[in-house]
């Protein structure tokens, strides 16, 4: 990671100088910094100099991504192939936004119609671990590993996650499984503040209490509940589960009482993982 | 005053076990227009929904899963029903044994018409 005073350089040097190409490495670090806003303004300021630059428009897709905007991010992972035909980078981009987004057939094509121009090594990986693991980058634990992490494993496919987080946002079992990643913790924290919303909305409307929240994202349809205060999960905990989109929501809701009886088997010592 | 609204809340009202639906602004959870039944009170639905709605966006958005659509809270006595976008939100209030499948397709094409 770039030190604070790299980032005043790049900045003072942008300043003194707004046509340089210096806003590219200034983009990617506020990026890894998770200074998202601020990135995507940088990288937005140097495209209206450099609007038929593929690296700006690389960049700046790589931080529409990790804002979530995944369709813009696909639009300038575009914009990038028009520039560069066949520009690898942008490829994988677009086939990773096209798994985020559930459309695993159209990822594999698009990796296909890179591997069709020339042999990559890397290429032919992501199409191995897309169809090994039936879609999801990371393969699974075996069910019966007993790893935590292996909870819903016997009640979820392969392609969907299943978590039990604690009143905190830990995670206490299960897994969130994409782009190759294990990011259950990052989606646990981030997701377990909607379940102090949904007291306080079911509690101030006097509709009792909350059973089940589910919404639909772009890249996956998520259902929460509250876990059950068992054994070693005190009151307060959560039961997530999420699909692709375009999952049917009754299934979700199946699987979200599926997962939470598995859940309080477990935590009561019945096993489950 | 019948406003470009009104038709949608109309038929949104119409849904069995609807007790309220609402276009309530995003960002201050103001009401816009409703259509309650005796007894709903508006402003607050509005403001809590809109509450609800806000952090869930920002929760999934954070979490790396795009942007929000449709969302459904359920719970013992009833049920919420939230869809929006940056400035609006649509709001639907139901009974817990209302049909939320119908709900769901009815303010899917209730949002594309105020789109």
């Amino acid at each position: 990671m770039a030190v604070p005073d790299e980032v005043r350089l790049w900045s003072d040097e942008l300043a003194r100088d707004p046509s340089s190409l210096v806003f590219l490495p200034l983009a990617e670090t506020l990026r890894r910094q998770g200074q998202l806003d601020m990135a995507r303004k940088v990288a937005l300021r140097g495209l209206e100099r450099h609007p038929h630059n593929p690296d700006a428009h690389d960049q700046l897709a790589r931080i529409l991504a990790d804002r979530g905007d995944l369709q813009a991010a696909f639009d300038e992972w575009d914009m990038v192939l028009r520039l560069v035909p066949g520009h690898t980078g942008a490829v994988k981009g677009m086939a990773f936004i096209r798994f985020q987004q559930g459309r695993k057939d159209e990822a594999e094509r698009l990796l296909r119609q890179v591997q069709a121009h020339g042999d990559d090594s890397d290429i032919t990986a992501a199409i191995g671990n897309l169809r090994f693991s039936g879609g999801v980058l990371a393969p699974k634990l075996p069910a019966d590993s007993g790893d935590p992490r292996t909870l819903f494993t016997a009640v979820l496919a392969s392609d969907q996650n299943g978590m039990l987080l604690d009143k905190a946002g830990l995670v206490f079992a299960g897994s969130y499984n994409t782009g190759g990643r294990d990011v259950a913790q990052d989606v646990g924290a981030n997701l377990s503040g909607v379940s102090d919303e949904a007291f306080r909305a079911s509690k101030h409307l006097g509709i009792g209490a909350w059973r089940a929240i589910v919404f639909e994202t772009e890249a996956a349809v998520v259902a929460l509940a509250p876990a059950p205060a068992q054994g070693a999960l005190p009151e307060g905990g959560l039961v997530v589960v999420a699909t692709s989109p375009g999952t049917p929501l009754g299934l979700l809701k199946r699987l979200l009482d599926r997962c939470l009886q598995r859940a309080s088997s477990w935590l009561t010592g019945g096993g489950g993982a | 005053v019948s406003t470009n609204f009104t038709p949608v809340l109309d038929t949104l009202t119409r849904q069995r076990g609807v007790r309220a639906s609402l276009v309530v602004s995003a960002t201050d959870g103001i009401t816009i227009e409703s259509n309650l039944q005796i007894g709903q009170d508006g402003n607050r639905v509005a403001a809590l929904a809109a509450s609800l709605y806000r952090k869930a966006r920002r929760s999934a958005s954070a979490a790396g899963l795009g942007l929000t659509g449709f969302m459904h809270l359920e719970a013992e006595g009833g049920r919420l029903c939230i869809i929006g976008g940056d400035e609006i939100v649509l709001v639907v209030v139901a009974d817990s044994d209302a049909n939320v499948g119908l709900i769901r397709v009815e303010m899917l094409r209730a949002a594309e018409s105020l789109a």
